[in-house]
């Protein structure tokens, strides 16, 4: 197959030759790799990169893939990290409206009910970033099947290995994950990514954030074991009762079909409660295993139990050990409509949280996220809704094992499509009803689901943001309803479209909406559960009134709280030549235009990961119902 | 017992003194105001304290087009305009101001055990009203403070009402007996009582400059300074002014710039250099809001009503 430009205008094309989505579990060769959290399976290509920066297509070097390329002109970048932040390309904040405002008209192809050529394969505002990677491959990867993982790439990205096409993906904030064993050597192999800052998906993430392209977060090679554990699905259950815990799993497995699996569960004292040998099958299931008063996770006892997989060849030796920790916990909405979770009223003192670094944009580190952690545990923050996209793998990590509930939110907003100068118009809206749009949308459920569905700190599926609504969101709704009966799902903006409240949302959500109006809701027989999914909005000097909503909670066992809108401002740490100090810049700062200047900073924290001094009013009113 | 008039009141031909055992005032009768608090031979005053109105735009505040209601009150801010002052000294209350030929009767042997003076102040709105800020200093020799705004209907809401002083030289810090943080009428339930010392005029670096600092239900504050603008004072050593609650606990911010200055910078190292201390006492605070930042107000408990009178007082020490 041949890499094709016209993908990039194509809304039915966003991912080519990739690997389905799976599991984000680990694996390791043996214990000792375990304890030391490395895996000898995987190979970093985190690093410099060879570099060229192209202003639009029509100018970049089509053919730099091919082996005999010279790249002797190209610079270096390192990966990950943004193209802009390397200042190749001008910085841009702006929030509802497109980036290209002004500058180009476009109109998503299929809106107008006609199709539209060329939109981003032929525009002059469509950056691209050409990567080469020479590698070679570790010892411990030769031989066997590799695949490439990509956990970030904005926007739309072709791949190709020693001269040979491998895919396309789309969707920047799940991992895309190629199979590279057919052109892989052991030696001087040339990996070559073309990154475009847009396509047809530019529509589907028009988050209200700095706009980046680039590759921004981890890339790593994964050399396969003879058996492989491709997807792990765990369905631990609560009884009615909330007592014991129901076991069960469904493993499969790519490769050689024989040998043997052994699976283990321990509690914290390394009890083991579960242990079964079962023959290797492509698909092994063990289900209805009873385990007898299970400690529950919640936020102030994250209890987490410890799965054991261990894959073992016909002769017993070990070629895979998956190490995994899950908890047990229910999430239900009562005959009141009340969220419960394990039995009690569950409430959230949340935070919508935005992958951000002052110097690094949204190219995090551990640091960052760990940081992040420790705040929401200093000041009662119990809940963390990822918008308007998934964040990194690690971050969900953090929330089981710190009890943060996790509202995970889909890859998806298209406020520029319906909604004008704070007016609703819909009539160019994607993914609305559009039949073109509607696989885009569901592969993005579908990677965020299949990516992060072990996770047992998610409790909800959010279906994106500010995208209106139709039967195409309606069709997201539906997936995760035919795949996890486990989590409740979100959307706010079906609030426009209230016809398709039946099929969208188990939780009425309406952001910003004023106090008094929370309470008629709450007051006129809710039909369901209400969350401020954005809310107490802390652009500057703000957070005032907080205790109208917080009152709400003991007066409406329907209202399930809030996320504050939000955890951190988006400024960027900047070198200011006439004072001579670092200092913090924000949108229309860097001549970007059309721009939405300091609404960028809404945070909790300065850019600088210093709280603001609204924090101690959130500590508290998010103490009286910890 | 014997009764000691502790106050030298000196005549003068443009102002009215007074000495006491440690301070020394000069209210200017051209300035409309306290042209000099000298206490212990350090100037605490750059310029005569005014009444204040307007506060920098917060984000919120441009979000819900507060600032264009209100605008008015930032020309009332800026441009004080004083039409008439009375003072009373001990149980005289004088029908004009002693100034020549009136004060020739005078000498420099007048002690009094109180004076009073009140400036009355018109606001640059329409419709106009009235603000009274009155002096009044006791046989110790401190003074209370006394600030009143007259309420009158039809006016632009109100970001803040308070009386603005502007001392000579930074502070190197204060301490109040007080709230913790940045607090403001819709949010101080987090805040935790008690005395906190704050190193330097710290500026909350919100992105774009808006009002910042405010402390409510503030008991007692000291501010330290160590440097005058007095080029025959070489000293480096600490010395302060305190403000003590008379009736109610009272609001303040102390920063190194006035609203007009914050309001002017669009990011914080735009900020003129800090060389001076503004303190703002305030009777009354607007809320800073949060339900979102383009269009809810403050919640109406937490705003300022014009047509409302608003009374505070102080006492300096």
């Amino acid at each position: 197959m041949k890499a094709n430009l016209s993908w990039l205008d194509d809304p039915e094309v966003f991912r080519v030759n990739q690997v389905p989505a799976h599991s984000d579990h680990p694996y390791f060769k043996n214990y000792r790799e375990w304890q030391k959290q490395t895996s000898s399976f995987v190979q970093s290509l985190n690093g410099n990169w060879r570099f060229n920066f192209s202003p639009n297509p029509q100018t970049r070097p089509v053919d730099f893939f091919k082996t005999d390329f010279d790249s002797s002109s190209f610079d270096q970048i390192p990966v990950p990290s943004e193209i802009e932040l390397n200042n190749y390309a001008q910085n841009q904040y702006i929030n509802t409206l497109f980036p290209w405002e002004g500058k180009i008209y476009r109109r998503p192809t299929y809106s107008l009910k006609q199709k539209v050529a060329g939109s981003f394969s032929q525009a002059k505002d469509n950056t691209v970033g050409s990567y080469i990677k020479h590698f070679d491959l570790n010892p411990a990867l030769q031989g066997r099947n590799v695949h490439i993982v990509f956990e970030g790439v904005e926007r739309a990205m072709y791949v190709w290995l020693n001269g040979h096409f491998v895919g396309y993906a789309e969707d920047s904030f799940t991992p895309s994950e190629f199979d590279l064993t057919p052109y892989i050597k052991d030696k001087n192999n040339i990996l070559a990514v073309e990154v475009f800052k847009h396509s047809t998906a530019s529509f589907l993430e028009d988050q209200d954030m700095f706009r980046f392209s680039g590759i921004f977060r981890s890339v790593e090679l994964l050399g396969l074991p003879e058996t492989h554990l491709v997807d792990l699905d765990l369905k631990p259950e609560v009884t009615d009762n909330y007592q014991d815990g129901i076991f069960n799993a469904q493993l499969h497995f790519t490769g050689k079909n024989v040998g043997s699996v052994h699976l283990f569960v321990e509690d914290i004292n390394g009890k083991t409660l579960l242990k079964q040998k079962v023959k290797l099958a492509s698909t092994v299931k063990i289900e209805n295993e009873l385990l007898k008063n299970v400690h529950l996770w919640d936020n102030h006892d994250p209890y987490l139990y410890q799965l054991i997989i261990e894959v073992h060849a016909e002769n017993g030796d070990l070629l895979e050990l998956i190490p995994y920790q899950f908890g047990f916990r229910k999430v239900e909405i009562n005959a009141d409509k009340v969220v419960l979770l394990n039995g009690h009223r569950l409430i959230i003192n949340g935070v919508n949280r935005h992958e951000w670094d002052m110097k690094r944009g949204r190219a995090i580190t551990l640091t960052d996220m760990k940081q992040d952690i420790n705040t929401f545990k200093e000041n009662n923050i119990n809940a963390v809704r990822t918008c308007h996209y998934p964040n990194q793998i690690p971050w969900y990590y953090l929330c089981d094992q710190n009890g943060i509930y996790v509202m995970a939110e889909n890859n998806l907003e298209s406020h520029g499509t319906w909604q004008k100068m704070g007016q609703i118009e819909p009539s160019d809206n994607v993914p609305g009803s559009i039949p073109e749009w509607r696989e885009a949308v569901i592969d993005r459920a579908r990677s965020n689901y299949e990516t992060f569905k072990n996770h047992t700190a998610i409790l909800f599926w959010s279906l994106g943001n500010e995208s209106y609504a139709g039967k195409n969101i309606a069709a997201m709704n539906k997936f995760y309803k035919s795949h996890d009966h486990s989590r409740l799902t979100h959307y706010e903006g079906v609030v426009h479209t209230p016809e398709l409240k039946e099929q969208i949302s188990d939780l009425e959500s309406w952001m910003y909406l004023p106090p008094k109006d929370v309470e008629a809701y709450l007051k006129d027989k809710p039909q369901k559960p209400f969350v401020e999914c954005e809310y107490m909005h802390d652009m500057g000097n703000s957070d005032g009134g907080m205790g109208s909503y917080i009152k709400l909670l003991d007066q409406y066992p329907q209202y399930l709280g809030g996320f504050i809108w939000d955890f951190i401002d988006q400024a960027l740490l900047v070198h200011d030549l006439i004072s001579g100090q670092d200092v913090l810049r924000y949108g229309g700062d860097f001549d970007d235009r059309h721009s939405d200047y300091e609404f960028s900073g809404d945070g909790l924290m300065f850019a600088d990961r210093t709280p603001k001094p609204a924090m101690q009013e959130v500590k508290y009113y998010y103490g009286l119902h910890k | 017992m014997a009764y000691t008039n502790n106050l030298q009141v000196i005549y003068g031909d443009a102002t009215l003194g007074v000495n006491t055992q440690d301070k020394q005032y000069i209210f200017s009768y051209e300035r409309g105001g306290l042209e000099s608090l000298k206490i212990r031979g350090k100037e605490w005053l750059y310029r005569v304290p005014t009444p204040t109105f307007w506060r920098a735009t917060t984000d919120n505040d441009r979000g819900s087009s507060f600032n264009l209601k209100a605008a008015q009150w930032l020309g009332a801010d800026m441009f004080t305009h004083c039409t008439k002052i009375q003072l009373k000294v001990d149980q005289h209350r004088f029908t004009e101001l002693p100034v020549a030929p009136i004060n020739n009767q005078f000498s420099n042997h007048e002690f009094a055990h109180q004076v009073e003076i009140t400036f009355i102040y018109e606001t640059l709105t329409t419709p106009q009203t009235k603000v009274e800020i009155t002096y009044q200093i006791d046989n110790n020799g401190h003074v209370t403070i006394k600030m009143h705004y007259y309420g009158k209907k039809d006016l632009p809401p109100l970001p803040v009402i308070g009386m603005r002083f502007i001392m000579p030289t930074l502070a190197s810090g204060f301490e109040y007996d007080g709230l913790s943080g940045e607090t403001y009428p819709d949010r101080m339930a987090g805040a935790s009582a008690g005395t906190f010392k704050i190193k330097g005029l710290p500026v909350t670096k919100y992105l774009v400059p808006q009002e910042n600092g405010m402390h409510m239900q503030t008991k007692r504050l000291t501010i330290t300074r160590n440097t005058t603008l007095n080029n025959a004072d070489n000293s480096n050593e600490d010395f302060n002014l305190t403000v003590e609650q008379t009736g109610q606990p009272f609001n303040f911010s102390c920063l190194p710039y006035t609203a007009e200055e914050l309001e002017n910078a669009t990011h914080i190292e735009e900020l003129p250099l800090a060389r001076r201390t503004v303190l703002v006492i305030a009777g009354a605070v607007r809320g800073v809001g949060g339900i979102d930042s383009w269009g809810s107000d403050v919640e109406d408990q937490y705003q300022i009503d014009p047509s409302q009178d608003c009374e505070f007082s102080f006492r300096l020490l």
